[in-house]
This record gives C-alpha cells, structure tokens and sequence, in this order.
C-alpha cells in the first residue's frame, strides 16, 4: 500500500517537477533567451543585456509583463474559442514534452506508438493556430490562419516522411525504442536518416513559424497574423507554448536523430547525466535552428508550399528508400 | 473566398509613416488598390511663407529626415537664384559631397529597410551597421549626423578641414567594399531573388505615363537623372554615369540603388580630389529681389521640386514643395495591382511599397479638402486659407 502512495507520488513530482512541466518551463526560457542572444550575435547585435545575468532573465520577465498586460477580448470574436485557445495550446504542448526521454531512456509517458501521438500534437497546435485566427475575426488573423494551414500542407509530410524513416530504422513507433536502438548501433544522424534531420530541421522551421518560414505571422505583411487580436495573458501563453514547443522539437530531433540523452555514463549518476546530454543536445539542434533562421529572407507562401513539395518531398522519399535499404 | 478589404496604414508595420492604402483581395491576390495620401499634412508652405529667408533654412531641412540635405540644397539654389548670383565653386564642391554622402547613408538605409521588408533581418542588421561610417563622416565634416545645417543662402557654413578630408576617404573605402559585398549578396542569395525578381513590375512606358521618379524610373530602363539632364551645383564638371537597370522590377531597383551609391563613393573622390580652392561663401542681402524661381535636385528618392515666388520682402510670398515620393505613389499602385500577366500577393505588399523609397510625410501637402461624411469637396485659393487660418470670416 505505502509503496504504491511512494510510487504515485514520484510519479506526480516527475510530471509536475523533474523532468516535467517545471523543468520544461525553465528549460522553455532558457531557450528563448539562448536562441535570441544566438541569433543576436549573428547579425552584429547583443540581444537581451539588463535583465538578469546578460540578460538571461529577458524572456521571464517578458511573460511576466505580459501577464500584467491588459488582455482584451474582441467584440465581434467566438469569446469561448478565443478564452479557450491560449490553454489549449500550452496544455498540448506541455503534454507532448511528456513523451521526451529526458533524465531517462523513456520519457514520463511511454507507450508503442507514442510518436504517433507526439507528430499528431504538433499538427493539433497547428489546428488550434487556424482555430485563434479565425475567431479572432480580424482580417490579418484570417490571412495569418488560412497561411497557417496552407504551410501544414507543405511542411508537414515532409517532416512525417521524415520521422517514418527513424521509425523505420528502428523498427519501432516508441521514442523509448528508437533511443534504445540508437544506444546499441551509431546515433542516427551518422548514416542516410542525416538527410531526414535536414528534412526534419527545415520543416520544424515552418512548425515553429520562424524566418524563412514565419510567413504566418509575418510582421511586415499583416501585422502578427493568427496572433494580431491576442493580449496580455494569452499573448503570454501563446509565447510560452511557442517556447515549449522549440523545446519539444529540439528534444525530439535529439531523441530522433542524436541517441536522445545517450552518452558516456558513471553508474549511478545516469538520470543527472542523461540529463545534460540531453541539454547539450537540444542546444546543439537550437543552434542549427537559430542559424536557419538567421540566413535567409522570409518566403512567400506560395513559394514556401511549392519549395516544399519540389524538393523536401522527393528528398524524404529518397531518404526513406536509403533506410530501406540499409537496414 | 470571397473578396474581401485590407487595409494597410495608416497604421500598419510595413509603413514607418502614415499613409492608407486599401487592398482588395481574393485569397492572396491584390485585385484592386486605393490610396488615401494626406495622413501627415504639416503646413510647411505655409510655415515658409512666415519665416524670413535664413529662417527657412532650418525648416526645410526637417522636411524630410533622411534626404535632409536634399531639400536644402534645393531651397538655398532656388533663393541663390532670385539674387542671381553664382556661389564659389568651392561651396558647391562641398554641397556636392554633402549631397552623395546623404545619397549613400539614404540608400543603404533603404537597403537595410528593403531586407527588413521581406523578413531579412541579418541584412538589415549588416547594413545599418555599416550606415554608422558615413554618418560619422558626415558628423565629422558637418557637426550633425541627421540635419546637417550645412547649406546656407550663399554657400556653406563651413569649410572642409583637412582630418575630414582624411577620414572621408578612409570611409569611402569601407564603403566601396562593403556595398560590393551587399552586390555580391544581392545577385546571389536565392531567398532574396526569389522575393524581389518579377515582383512590382513597372513597364517602362507606364513609367513615363506615371510620373515615376528617381530611382524608380531609372529601375524601368530609362535613364533620367536631375543631376546629368538639368546639372545643378558642380555635377556639371563630374564625371559619373546615370544607373539604370531594365528590369523593371524590384530587383531593378535594388540594383539601380546599390549601383548608385558605388557611383556616388566616385563623385565624392573625385569631388576631394579636384577640391578648388577659396572662399566657401558669399555675403547676400537679407530680402532678395521679386521675382519667382524654380529649383531641381536630385534627392536620393528622385527629383524634388522647390518653387519660390519674392515679392522682395524678407519672406518669401509663396513656397511650394514637391518632394518625390508624390510623383511616385500613382506608379506604386500600378505595381500593386494585378494585372492580366501577373499577380501580386499579399505577401509582396511591403516590399513592393518599400521599392519606391517612400517618404510620405515628406510628401503630403494639401491640395483638396474632403468632407467624407457630407461627400463634399472644395478648394480653396490662397486668400481664402489665408483668411480661415486667421479665423476672420467663413471664406
């Protein structure tokens, strides 16, 4: 009996601390701010400088103000869907960090065909994107949400091709497997899945809404798209959402591609070091991000969905036709 | 999906000013665009008219924030004109200069904007970056950075010392470097070209049939320049060449801008090298002569036209000013509009806008008023404003 009260209770603190929501969130800031003062240095500027140590704090305090911020409804738009957006897409974002295997070779949540579920949670976020701009009933948000679900169009078999082709090499739908896979032969990423991480590291670009792909909320364009009529504290949980989701996708590109939190153990320090494997790893695949991010200019959506289907789709099908035969 | 309105401005990102422009769209498609200048009206022809010659001076420098020197120049030749007078060449060397330095800090300002506009931050970054050594050369010959007070009725304020010469010409190597870098960048980064290529076509004859200026026209293949076919100041005496790409799109006028400031790194060499000697300027009277007069310039966003009219007082008797992005709106909305060989997105919308260079509280004066509750127009002549602005009778 007190053993299975024990067990519920390491089970609640590890969804809730260590290595769950908490952490994530934690983690979810410190990302933001990696990725902004990375993307900084790369155009010659500093980024965030006074809040905190170099600024580390920016991204918290950025939440915080948002949260104070006024948070106006508008008229004319779906209250229940507009109120409900913002928590429906940190709820599913906080669930999909869930299946990451961070401190262990599983994640929290663990079951076959549990990246089935993490690739459907990304496409739900997308669906909630169109959802908030289209009952946001502002000209920009429709454009943004009719952009939104046009760009899933083209990123996303290429990136599901993708991860077919992991899913393939280990012959398993588990996260847990695919890390496992990778522990007993070469990570992934050394062999033909390399061109699916390239795949992957594209098309996430679009998932995430970033340059070249921001053309959703493409500021010069039409003002913040999908996002124009959220404030105050939606703005605030749209953005946290943001930064768990570069989160996830770091963490499962690691997990996918880079043996997620393998690495050279001592016994009995495995969940600590796990865990900074699988830092180092997320911020080498925020780095590759950021850089994207940085080198080109934002893309037209036509261009964006034909660039898709010209080269990352017959790409992805060829990689997928190297995993076959390799393995 | 049906047809429906988005309205760009006055308020809107991809617009630094205020000014409207309605887009009809179907889907992403721009079918139909209609432009509501008048944002921004400023009285400036009016402030003119009750300021004293020297007064002006310093108003038409705050114009425009960026072709600064553009409008003075413009202003102190139209009044150098009713005194009939020549200003020594030395000051007109120096003017010169001013004039290209402000052409490369304007151009490379745009370049950077133009970036911005299609999502290119890095660009925008890099540019403005290297913007700061020719604001700093201007600085240090003029004492400003942005309203340079250089130009006075007669000549210049002051002279060149021989440490700006030095650091002018250290600059306009980094210049000369650095915009070839951006050139390289331009031709070569498929992001880029893919954005500004076939986008905001402007045919040549529609062009000409629109009043188009500056580098926008010269970007549809016809080589207009104030400085070559109506050489004002010393341009006469230089030897340079007037860009023009046949494009006839935004690419074209990405070029044709880029080009234009290696150009004018070569004017100002040669400028400081064929420096003459002398005074810098020449004492006037405080009234000129009636009589009326005209003045072009070369601004770095086309030709701005500045009338004066005297009627030998201190002040001038009427001031009017047509900076260039006027002439160039009616040309912007042709390219916004899609026609039978192209569409425009809505994705194109800010850089299209951006190509023209747009300056569009520089721009607005007012010609006609507009009540759109009672749908009623009228225009008033001068007396009349005259007599509302004094509040005497209903004119």
């Amino acid at each position: 009996m007190t053993e299975a009260v024990v067990e519920a209770i390491i089970h609640i603190a590890q969804i809730l601390l260590f290595p769950g929501f908490l952490f994530v969130i934690g983690l979810a800031f410190a990302y933001e701010w990696i990725d902004r003062k990375f993307y900084a240095k790369l155009q010659n500027r500093v980024g965030p400088l006074y809040t905190g140590p170099r600024g580390f704090l920016q991204p918290f305090a950025d939440f915080v103000k948002l949260m104070a911020k006024e948070d106006i409804v508008p008229l004319a738009a779906d209250k229940l869907l507009f109120n409900l957006s913002p928590n429906v897409a940190f709820a599913l974002m906080l669930t999909a960090v869930l299946l990451l295997p961070i401190s262990s070779l599983a994640g929290v949540l663990s079951f076959s065909g549990d990246l089935i579920l993490a690739v459907a949670l990304m496409t739900f976020f997308c669906i909630i994107v169109f959802l908030s701009g289209m009952c946001s009933t502002n000209r920009f948000s429709a454009v943004g949400a009719e952009r939104a679900v046009f760009q899933l169009l083209g990123y996303e078999i290429p990136m599901m091709l993708a991860i077919v082709g992991v899913a393939l090499g280990a012959n398993s739908l588990r996260i847990a497997d695919i890390v496992g896979r990778q522990a007993e032969n070469l990570w992934f990423i050394f062999g033909p899945q390399a061109i699916g991480f390239g795949i992957y590291a594209i098309a996430v670009q679009a998932e995430l809404e970033r340059i070249p792909f921001d053309i959703p909320e493409a500021e010069q364009e039409i003002v913040a798209g999908w996002l124009t009529e959220f404030s105050g504290r939606k703005l605030a949980f749209f953005r946290l959402s943001r930064d768990i989701e570069l989160v996830f996708v770091a963490g499962l590109a690691a997990a996918l591609y880079l043996g997620g939190p393998l690495g050279p153990v001592l016994p009995g320090l495995e969940p600590l070091l796990y865990t900074i494997y699988f830092i180092v790893k997320t911020i080498f695949v925020l780095i590759v991000l950021s850089t994207v991010r940085a080198l080109f200019a934002r893309l037209r959506i036509d261009q964006m969905v034909s660039f898709s289907w010209k080269y990352l789709i017959p790409l992805s099908v060829l990689q997928l036709l190297l995993v076959r035969l390799v393995v | 999906m049906s047809k429906f309105e988005v309205p760009v401005g006055p308020q809107h990102p991809a617009l630094k000013e205020p000014e409207s422009f309605t887009f009809v769209v179907d889907g992403e498609h721009i079918v139909e665009v209609r432009p509501r200048i008048g944002y921004n009206h400023r009285g400036v022809e009016k402030a003119a008219e009750s300021r004293t010659y020297i007064q002006n001076l310093y108003l038409m420098e705050r114009i425009c924030g960026i072709c600064s020197v553009a409008h003075t120049t413009c202003y102190a030749q139209n009044v150098e004109y009713l005194y009939e007078k020549e200003i020594p060449p030395r000051a007109e060397y120096i003017r010169v200069i001013i004039n290209e330095l402000n052409r490369i800090h304007s151009h490379l300002l745009w370049l950077g904007v133009a970036g911005h506009e299609i999502g290119f931050d890095t660009l925008f970054m890099y540019v403005w970056r290297d913007r700061e050594h020719v604001m700093d050369v201007i600085e240090a010959i003029t004492g400003n950075r942005v309203n340079y007070a250089i130009n006075t009725i007669g000549g210049v304020r002051r002279d060149l010392t021989n440490e700006a010469i030095a650091k002018a010409r250290k600059v306009l190597d980094i210049l000369e470097e650095r915009t070839k870098y951006y050139r390289r960048v331009a031709a070569a980064e498929p992001t880029l070209i893919s954005r500004v290529k076939g986008i905001g076509i402007l045919k040549p004859n529609d062009a000409v049939r629109l009043c188009a200026v500056g580098p926008t026209l010269r970007a549809s293949a016809i080589k207009s320049d104030v400085r070559k076919d109506d050489p004002y100041s010393a341009y006469e005496e230089i030897p340079f060449n007037a860009v023009s790409h046949d494009m006839c799109d935004v690419f074209s006028r990405v070029l044709v801008r880029v080009d234009e400031t290696l150009e004018s790194v070569n004017i100002i060499r040669y400028c400081l090298d064929h420096l003459p000697g002398g005074p810098v300027r020449i004492k006037l009277p405080r009234s000129p002569p009636a009589g009326e007069s005209v003045s072009k310039v070369e601004a770095p966003r086309g030709e701005d036209i500045h009338y004066v009219r005297s009627d030998g007082t201190e002040r001038p008797a009427r001031y009017k000013v047509r900076a260039p992005t006027l002439g160039n709106i009616p040309a912007v909305c042709d390219m916004l509009t899609s026609k039978a060989d192209y569409t425009v997105n809505i994705g194109d919308i800010p850089i299209v806008l951006a190509s023209i260079d747009p300056c569009f509280s520089c721009t607005d004066r007012a010609i006609k008023f507009v009540d759109p509750r009672k749908q009623k127009e009228w225009i008033w002549s001068h007396d009349q404003l005259d007599r509302y602005s004094r509040r005497k009778a209903n004119p």
